[in-house]
């Protein structure tokens, strides 16, 4: 087992349990970033489903080796000196190969320019978090676990890691399995 | 971000799509009406006067349908998501005029457009796909026909976007029961005054939005503080959380204590089953998360699960007068019955409350034997009967047998058999909600006077239910103005009350913030406007534009035969005596706090038409001229 932590230590946490859909955080997303009231310059997105009351937030979750950046072909996405995913816009192409890439899809595209749209925390006061009426998002120190030598144990343990993954997830504590 | 709106606040465009010729125009938003009304509710009705002159059908081409937003709609001011819609009503056949939360309001303006205008009629079922400042007009011949839920997700499929907003109208309104709603994403209607009805009849089944486009504050920093000032005050406040674990399903039991619901067709002001068919019950057994709509911190709506083995569903709500019109009003106990009968009536596309006048009302007449069982097309019409209120649902929905005499509304249906229209509660045709106005008499004045017909939200003088003397005397100068069983001063406090429903509708902002929970008052209103408009308007212009659009609803209305004689209440409230509950004893003194009224308007006291001298102090010549042609002005 081998453990390392998250660039800025930090991560937004959802609690799916809280969340009331009313993408508040959208719209303070888009005006802390951009200056306008909107849902398609966010950096976060509630996925909602009417029929059975669904509201899923989804946001970038600072991966300690982030994706994102790794398939950029033109090297426009980067890591910065605080630790959060960073686009040098002149080098990008909008290829969008860093939204297909993001496991969690919380690489969002700029409907106007075509650029990714990616959290950046803010620089540590993420407005999301701090609007969110019902506290269902907050700022988690994120720990990344790499588990070896489970490879051959069985779809069941497969199965269950993959569950256990995801409460442990909402302790800040991330599985990677190598 | 590049680019400046025309005016802050607005997408500063209006798109008509007329549906006989296929035309579709987009005009831009005049300043003048935006300065005037400033959008939503106040910007239809303005549109409603000018283009729908009395004469029209309301189910002909000639009716149209507005669905208007306002400027506070799309940005991050709290509560504001709400959309107007509009229309000559076919239920009453005065103004038709409906309101709803949710998240399509909001994508109406991202999709470009402040206001749509649907005008004449299509030959086949078509929906219009509205995004990013175009329209398409597809064919929806595959989805006429469709129930409420049905419908919504076929469409959502079709376009290929989750976070598409769809307006549907269901099998209720395609056969033209005359009080279909309009249902936005399946579980949230804008129903009352058979609006759906109207846009059926339009061969109109849907519209989706969805747009990539931004709304922009003229002041940032001021809308930044006035936010965060909302929020706090939301936050602190003591209804805070009674709403956010029960919504208006708290009312029940609040109703209950008081002795005003509307128990069997009012007859019974308080139950003593309340408890188990109340919002309490409805958190301890069925809820598992909180629903909001766009932008708003007070998550009041519930998703709920009913687990009896036979019935199981998960579904959103229920609201107060859904809750009490399929319990208590019918005289039914079973909680989950319930549950399955709102479900139904919404799939169905039908104003639940509505729904239940004419259900409890025909209940009454069979139990007391005014109606035989031929009559009622051999149901057994029991109190609480849920086997038969499932099937009499469908029929009304569909007009079948007895059904097909109820889908008229509950005038029409006593009309037609020719009795119990002494005992049908309505307000100039328009079906009574959940409350009982001998216990509530700001409410009762309040359902008389309305604009569209018996509502409390028109009004929504929920500081009477405070009881408390000095707020009355502060703020009305009488202490019986907030007294719920109380005469004096109700008449100015309905009038306030009208003014501010009136402004927050036109701004897109919701009820809650401003009449239920008293944050979002006039002088707030007018730095809201500035933060987002960039209008600096004293608090006093602020008051007049709602006022200006109440008196423009009622010259509408008067055009349309509406005078003092219509202002009425039906009779039971006015001569019998509550019997039982905390408001026993009482009648609805209604003739005395209509003269109050009616002076306090600066209306004929006589007739209750608005006067010269008050529509012209709020610049509406051309109405008084309008008036004087027809023959209709006052003195």
């Amino acid at each position: 087992m081998r453990c390392s932590y998250a660039p800025m230590g930090l991560h937004v946490v959802v609690d799916l349990s809280k969340c009331s859909g009313c993408r508040y955080c959208e719209v303070w997303c888009s005006f802390t970033h951009e200056k306008v009231f909107s849902t398609s310059f966010s950096r976060i997105r509630v996925i909602k489903d009417d029929v059975i009351g669904m509201d899923f937030p989804i946001v970038c979750q600072q991966c300690v080796q982030a994706v994102c950046v790794s398939v950029c072909p033109t090297g426009a996405l980067y890591v910065g000196s605080d630790g959060v995913v960073r686009l040098e816009r002149m080098k990008c192409v909008g290829c969008g190969r860093c939204l297909d890439a993001c496991p969690y899809g919380a690489v969002f595209k700029d409907p106007v320019n075509g650029f990714p749209l990616i959290c950046d925390l803010c620089g540590g006061r993420a407005v999301c978090v701090v609007k969110c009426p019902t506290n269902a998002l907050s700022l988690y120190p994120l720990t990344e676990v790499e588990v070896v030598g489970v490879e051959g144990l069985g779809r069941r343990y497969e199965l269950a890691l993959t569950e256990f993954g995801k409460l442990l997830e909402r302790w800040g504590v991330r599985v990677r399995v190598k | 971000m590049s680019g400046l709106s025309r005016f802050y606040g607005y997408v500063g465009k209006v798109l008509r799509v007329n549906l006989t010729t296929r035309e579709v125009r987009v005009v831009g938003l005049e300043e003048g009406l935006v300065r005037a009304y400033l959008g939503g509710r106040g910007l239809n009705v303005v549109r409603l006067y000018y283009e729908v002159p009395p004469s029209v059908d309301p189910l002909s081409p000639e009716n149209k349908l507005f669905f208007g937003v306002g400027p506070v709609v799309g940005t991050g001011f709290p509560l504001g998501a709400r959309l107007n819609v509009t229309a000559k009503s076919p239920q009453t056949g005065i103004l038709g005029d409906s309101n709803v939360g949710g998240h399509f309001a909001p994508e109406l303006k991202y999709a470009g457009f402040d206001q749509v205008v649907i005008e004449g009629r299509s030959s086949r079922p078509v929906y219009l796909y509205i995004h990013d400042g175009a329209v398409e007009v597809r064919d929806a011949d595959g989805l006429w026909g469709m129930r409420v839920r049905e419908a919504y997700e076929a469409i959502r499929r079709e376009v290929g976007d989750p976070g598409v907003q769809i307006a549907v109208v269901g099998p209720a309104a395609e056969n033209l029961v005359r009080f279909s709603g309009i249902f936005f994403n399946r579980s949230r209607p804008a129903a009352r005054t058979g609006l759906g009805t109207v846009m059926a009849s339009k061969g109109l089944k849907a519209i989706a939005v969805r747009g990539d486009g931004y709304v922009e504050v003229a002041k940032p920093e001021l809308f930044e503080e006035l936010v965060e000032e909302v929020e706090f005050e939301v936050y602190s406040h003591e209804q805070y959380w009674p709403r956010r674990v029960m919504g208006t399903s708290r009312i029940l039991m609040a109703a209950n204590k008081i002795g005003v619901l509307p128990g069997k067709h009012f007859t019974e002001p308080e139950v003593p089953y309340a408890f188990e068919v109340s919002g309490e019950m409805l958190a301890l057994r069925y809820n598992v998360k909180n629903r909001a709509c766009f932008s708003c911190v007070v998550p009041c709506s519930r998703v709920f699960v009913v687990k009896r083995f036979s019935e199981c569903f998960i579904s959103e709500g229920p609201e107060y007068e859904a809750l009490a019109g399929m319990t208590v009003r019918i005289g039914n106990k079973d909680l989950d019955k319930a549950l399955k009968a709102i479900e139904l009536v919404n799939d169905l596309g039908m104003d639940v409350i509505s729904v239940s006048e004419v259900l409890s009302w025909a209940m009454e007449l069979y139990s007391r034997g005014v109606l035989s069982r031929e009559e009622v097309g051999g149901l057994s019409l029991d109190w609480g009967d849920m086997e038969v209120v499932m099937e009499l649902l469908m029929d009304i929905a569909y007009r079948r047998g007895f059904g097909d005499v109820l889908a008229d509304g509950v005038v029409a249906a006593a009309e037609k058999l020719g009795k119990g229209l002494e005992i049908a509660f309505h307000v100039k045709r328009l079906e009574m909600i959940q409350a009982d106005p001998r216990g509530l008499k700001g409410y009762g004045l309040g359902f008389a006077v309305s604009s569209r017909g018996a509502d409390h939200l028109r009004s929504e003088p929920f500081i009477e239910l405070s009881d408390d003397p000095e707020v009355g005397l502060r703020m009305f100068g009488e202490s019986e103005a907030t007294l719920r069983l109380g005469v004096r001063g109700k008449g100015r406090l309905v009038a306030y009350y009208e003014n501010l429903c009136a402004l927050v509708d036109s701004l897109g902002v919701c009820k809650n913030l401003a009449e239920n929970m008293d944050i979002l008052n006039y002088q707030k209103v007018a730095k809201l406007v500035e933060a987002v408009t960039g209008m600096t308007l004293s608090v006093a212009e602020v008051e007049a534009i709602g006022e200006r659009i109440v008196n423009l609803e009622r010259v509408y209305d008067v055009r349309e035969g509406v005078g003092r004689e219509h202002d009425v209440l039906p009779e039971r409230f006015l001569r019998e005596p509550l019997k039982v509950g905390a408001s026993a004893g009482h009648v609805i003194e209604l003739d005395l706090m209509l003269d109050e009224y009616y002076r306090v308007r600066g209306w004929d006291v006589r007739s209750g038409i608005p006067t010269a001298r008050k529509l012209e102090e709020l610049g509406l010549r051309d109405v008084v001229e309008d008036l004087r042609r027809m023959g209709l002005l006052p003195g």
